[in-house]
């Protein structure tokens, strides 16, 4: 493991931070324990169950596989910046409005991968909705809930 | 650890003959294995500010030519009338999940060579070709023979993957078959075909490498042909997902659908 | 007065959860915080020989370090007092934590912790029951007899606990069956996998009393582990639940706590111990792998008349639920059917493997796949639809249940024709392409109920109610239950309710979230002191007014009035009246044990059963629809009508969603999931990786939850609970589904598609 530190300048929900952190840190790391915080969360740290999901330059990404030295010269959105677009702050209501919120801890992870969606796709189908949130894990609710609340979003006109 | 980020593929090559440095693309490999204490890279050999890494672009003769550091999402999204780039979109949209295919390259996925991985099933089935290049030097290897075991590649000390070429092709059909547990898992089996006069394909999950199978076609026997000439392979493994007799009684049926799937998308 | 379930309002949490305001365990950060790291056995089953630490101790910012040789020694747990919280002398699986790391950061305890070695003399180990109840098998456990044991199990050698119940006379009753099917079912580990792992902040003050922040599914419990295990007084132990990612029963025991306030005692500083996701693998608990061995015989007509089962089931390395967990496995055989002759026998086994514990289900998923396999299988046999011999054979209300406890409300039957009709009057959805469809059906009972609980209510000078209780929300919604109960009782909207956040210090006592019991024991005590204190309100009024409280009754938004005339005084007028004037504080408080009838001894023969008494029935049903590739052998369920009866839903949409979970959760169980140890003990499945839980593309786009009310008369508001049910029938509804399709009947999970292909004909 490494103990040497380097210097990274990251710009995370519009703002700019200049850092020293272990060069083989995270953005997951940096994100949690550099900057506090702490809305991603981190559920397997291999990369499989979506937690950990930010915006990297508007894509989803995996902040759990990306090293924070990659993310220099990028703009990283995680979902404390997310709650202030308009999608995002969308997506957060209709997933409280559906009932698709049990523990929560996968919550973030879907609002990021249901942010970048409807960035990219106002009005994606039932099987776009799928394929976005195929990465996603969720062990309370079995899904149907926050698709529903997914394909409500698709269907207004916003 | 240290790590560089260089501009020029020819400085990255240079700084991939320090003792223990390792290229990084896309790291969804990469830092997977590091955050598990799999990986303790030295030296981490940035590839993501090398523009002659990327782009898709036709090639001289015909075909395509995919830079090394194209992740699985610009794949995904690819539209091409060369067969061979088609199945490769049909992989990409199947590896693992959106944001591993936001970050992941092809570059990457053909280096690691993991037996269970969709894009060397889909190059050694499209005959494709991979650029390596080194300090001063660049060669090509057909996908056909990179692929040499599990984790295992042509690729010498010092070399980097730069681009993939996939040979031109009229009218061919594809498809792309992967069987998993969940979906996004890697492939207990997976079948790469593309139809022509006869069908080529290859098959992963089998083997320690893709296997392939050249000139099929489909009214020839079927399933028990198939196995025939599977057998001249050997037993294929035993693993956590799959026992060997299961992959040795489903390969056949895949790879029929496969070729019926390419069949049809062949014909006009 | 009815209460403020009108639309389902949203969960009150959920938009901290939504924006990422939520905090959980690993979000905690105090000054001067360390980080722990735990050494872990590499050995199945081994004796401790010696310690080496100087290398760890010799790292920069190592501040503490502890073995099993710095601790007391006590013995703690469930039924059977059997664990240490670290090794001590013998190590019994691969993964028991035998040390722990306090260091100034995260990085340095992992590189202390593993540079702890330890010399182990190896011990032969066994991995499966039969192997540990051969002739000659290692004994786990050689101070057995000497454990503290709340409960007589009679278990010896490798046994942990056996227990048996016997209603009637099976061997008469077989003896008069026209149809008879027989089998043993194989059921495999499941894990967890809440998306939180385990972990805690242990924090402790100049006089040494500790306070835990723990992800958990009981305060209370937690409390009195530490405390038992660190040689405290509870009053030294003080825990506060944070927001929990998921439970499912992984959280339902203390096993890490006691490690990270030792470390916090030791170094006067606080300690976070969050496990990675593949030490909470290694770590935590199971579900109980089973083998079971099942009879059942009906008359011709139908009628089933006996049944005869045998369950084993695997312990792993200490006991924790067990004794529980079997208890439960035995008295759900009987599956929710009117059978007057069952015997019912099993025992526990210690196996040098993870131990196995609390489950979402708690051996009813175990039980319920055998027993309603069978039934399936013996509507072939007889020549029946298997759904009418469900039906001819349902409990009702007014029944009572295997055991002997009387069941009250019971909506199986509506739960089994509605579960059918709707899947009858779905839009046809045509197979997949080289698939057979199947369809197939379960019923399934469980309880809620178990153990003590209370809740505490208090009139604010505003006017505004405090509420309390001892119940974790670990994501299925209780607290806005709680709420919802609480408001609606006194005719308020929810925002005029605060929920206290579960302090050992001040909550009242709940015995854990787990048992489906949340809404029913803790909603009772929350409805109890919401009544008692409204009556007090209404005598405060009364008093204030210059009436008879019986004249005066509750109006919606926060007054009482006169009836037949309109003066009023509001909530906030009666809370100044009562602090300032006259009468004091306005508070109640409410417990109690489950206090339904036990079981009746004159109508069952039970022997050393873990529980004396039980809680109150649910019932449901499962209709899934399944495609059954032919080549491959894998399994997609389409489409599950869910049909619960929940007594009353006091918010639809949070059952919907529990139901919906449940049902997923059991599809993983019956499919994909399960947990390998290889020849030398070693779990092979420590990743998400390796252990793959369903995806939002491999769960059916269509799971029907049908929310079935008919009130349980000992709830105030008639509620139930929902909580497990729905996971406990879904995978012998996708077997019998796999059957309707293939012919094939699988008897061993999870159904992989290896296991299909090999039994299709």
């Amino acid at each position: 493991m490494s103990e040497s530190k380097i210097s990274c300048t990251l710009q995370v929900n519009g703002e700019t931070h200049d850092l020293r952190v272990p060069a083989d840190a995270t953005l997951l790391d940096v994100l949690r324990e550099k900057l506090d915080l702490c809305g991603t969360k981190r559920g397997c740290n291999h990369g499989v169950c979506g937690a950990c999901n930010v915006l990297v330059d508007g894509n989803l990404v995996r902040s759990c596989l990306m090293l924070a030295f990659e993310a220099e010269g990028s703009a990283v959105v995680t979902v404390e910046g997310t709650s202030e677009s308009r999608t995002g702050s969308d997506v957060q209501q209709t997933l409280i409005e559906a009932g698709a919120i049990q523990c929560g801890f996968c919550t973030p992870g879907f609002v990021m991968a249901l942010t970048a969606l409807f960035a990219y796709e106002p009005h994606p189908t039932g099987d776009a909705i799928r394929t976005a949130l195929s990465g996603n894990l969720c062990r309370c609710s079995g899904y149907v809930k926050i698709v529903e609340a997914a394909e409500r979003l698709a269907a207004i006109d916003r | 650890m240290e790590y560089v980020v260089p501009d020029t593929l020819a400085d990255a090559c240079r700084a991939l003959e320090a003792q223990g440095a390792q290229c990084l693309a896309g790291g969804q490999s990469l830092v997977a294995m590091m955050n598990l204490g799999l990986a303790a890279p030295e030296r981490l050999v940035s590839l993501r500010r090398i523009a002659g890494l990327r782009g898709i672009a036709t090639a001289r003769e015909g075909g395509l030519r995919i830079g090394a550091m194209t992740t699985h999402a610009e794949l995904a999204r690819l539209r091409s009338d060369v067969p061979g780039a088609m199945l490769l979109a049909q992989a990409a949209r199947v590896v693992a999940y959106p944001a591993i295919r936001n970050r992941g390259t092809i570059g990457g996925s053909v280096a690691l060579a993991d037996p269970a991985a969709d894009y060397p099933v889909a190059l050694v089935a499209a005959d494709a070709t991979i650029e390596l290049a080194s300090v001063g030097r660049t060669r090509d290897v057909s996908a056909r023979d990179f692929f040499r075991g599990m984790f295992e590649t042509a690729l010498a000390p010092g070399e980097i993957v730069a681009a993939i070429r996939i040979p031109p092709g009229a009218g061919g059909g594809t498809a792309y078959e992967k069987l998993s547990l969940v979906a996004g898992d890697f492939a207990i089996l997976s079948v790469a075909a593309i139809a022509g006069r006869n069908t080529d394909v290859a098959i992963g999950g089998y083997a320690m490498k893709p296997l392939l199978l050249t000139g099929l076609g489909i009214a020839e026997g079927g399933a028990a042909d198939i196995a025939r000439r599977l057998d001249a392979f050997g037993e294929p493994p035993s693993d956590h997902r799959a026992a060997s007799a299961y992959r040795r009684r489903v390969a056949p049926e895949l790879v029929l659908r496969a070729v019926r799937a390419a069949t049809q998308r062949a014909s006009p | 007065m009815t209460m403020a379930t009108e639309g389902s309002p949203p969960r009150l949490d959920a938009g901290d959860k939504a924006t990422g305001r939520a905090r959980y365990v690993d979000d905690i950060h105090l000054p001067g915080m360390l980080h722990a790291a735990v050494h872990t056995s590499t050995h199945a089953h081994a004796r401790i020989i010696a310690y080496r630490l100087d290398a760890a101790r010799a790292i920069a910012g190592v501040k503490a370090i502890v073995t099993g040789a710095d601790i007391t020694g006590v013995r703690a747990g469930g039924i059977v007092k059997d664990e240490t919280m670290l090794a001590r002398g013998t190590v019994r699986y691969v993964g028991e934590p035998v040390a722990a790391v306090a260091a100034v950061d995260l990085r340095t305890a992992q590189r202390a912790a593993a540079a702890i070695e330890v010399d182990y003399a190896p011990l032969p180990a066994v991995f499966t029951p039969d192997a540990a109840l051969a002739r000659d098998a290692p004994v786990l456990h050689e101070e057995f007899a000497n454990y503290v044991k709340t409960v007589d199990g009679g278990g010896q050698g490798n046994v942990v606990f056996e227990s048996a119940i016997t209603e009637g006379d099976v061997e008469q009753a077989f003896g008069n069956c026209a149809a008879i099917v027989e089998g043993t079912y194989e059921t495999q580990a499941q894990h967890h996998v809440y998306l939180e792992t385990n972990g805690c902040v242990a924090d402790v003050d100049s006089a040494g009393r500790i306070t835990l922040h723990a992800t958990c599914q009981s305060v209370h419990h937690i409390q009195q582990r530490v405390a038992e295990e660190l040689a405290e007084p509870m009053a030294k132990i003080r825990v506060i639940a944070t927001r929990v990612g998921g439970g499912f029963g992984g959280k339902h025991a203390s096993n890490i706590h006691s490690i990270a306030a030792w470390l916090a005692r030791a170094t006067r500083r606080p300690v976070k111990l969050v496990l990675s996701r593949l030490q909470d693998f290694e770590i935590q608990r199971t579900r109980h792998p089973a083998r079971i061995w099942m009879r059942t015989g009906a008359a011709a007509n139908g009628t089933i008349v006996a049944r005869d089962v045998r369950i084993t089931l695997d312990g792993g390395a200490y006991a924790d639920e067990s004794p529980a967990v079997l208890a439960f496995a035995l008295l759900m055989s009987r599956g929710p059917y009117r059978i007057a002759n069952v015997r019912a026998h099993g025992k526990v086994v210690y196996t040098n493997k993870l131990r196995a514990g609390s489950f979402r289900g708690f051996g009813n998923p175990q039980a319920t796949f055998a027993g309603e396999s069978q039934i399936d299988e013996l509507a072939t046999k007889l020549c029946m639809d298997p759904c009418e011999l469900r039906l001819r054979n349902a409990m009702r209300p007014g029944d009572t249940a295997f055991g002997g406890q009387p069941v009250r409300s019971c909506a199986l039957r509506d739960a089994l024709e509605r579960a059918r009709a709707a899947q009858r009057a779905a839009p046809v959805l045509p197979p997949r392409d080289g698939c057979r469809r199947g369809v197939g059906f379960a019923a399934m009972s469980h309880i809620s109920g178990l153990m003590g609980t209370a809740a505490s209510v208090q009139l604010r000078a505003d006017g505004s109610i405090a509420l309390a209780t001892g119940c974790v929300d670990i994501g299925q919604g209780a607290d806005t239950a709680m709420v919802q109960m609480c408001a609606g009782l006194l005719g308020v909207t929810l925002d005029r309710v605060s929920y206290a956040q579960q302090d050992s210090d001040v909550s009242p006592y709940n015995w854990k979230t787990a048992g489906s019991r949340s809404t029913y024991m803790t909603g009772r005590a929350v409805a109890a002191a919401t009544i008692e204190m409204r009556q007090k309100m209404l005598d405060q009024a009364a008093r204030m007014m210059e009436c008879a409280a019986s004249d005066l009754e509750l109006r919606p938004g926060g007054t009482i009035g006169l009836v037949g005339v309109p003066r009023t005084v509001s909530f906030k007028d009666v809370a100044l009246h009562s602090l300032f004037r006259a009468g004091g504080p306005i508070a109640a408080t409410h417990g109690f044990v489950f206090d339904g009838p036990g079981f009746d001894p004159k109508r069952a023969s039970i022997h050393r059963l873990a529980f004396a008494n039980l809680g109150v029935y649910t019932f449901g049903a499962h209709c899934v629809e399944v495609d059954v590739d032919t080549a491959t052998g894998k399994v997609d369920v389409r489409r599950a009508w869910c049909a619960h009866d929940v007594g009353r839903a006091i918010n639809r949409v949070a059952c919907e969603g529990q139901i919906q979970g449940g049902f997923v959760q059991g599809m993983g169980y019956a499919l994909t999931e399960a947990m390998h140890w290889n020849e030398d003990g070693w779990l092979t499945t420590t990743t998400l990786a390796d252990y793959k839980i369903p995806g939002v593309l491999d769960a059916p786009a269509e799971i029907h939850p049908i929310v079935i009310e008919d009130p349980e008369p000992s709830h105030p508001l008639g509620a139930k609970g929902i909580g497990e049910p729905s996971l406990v029938g879904a995978a012998p509804a996708i077997a019998n589904a796999i059957h309707d399709a293939t012919g094939a009947r699988l008897r061993t999970l999870p159904m992989t598609p290896e296991r299909v292909l090999d039994m299709l004909p």
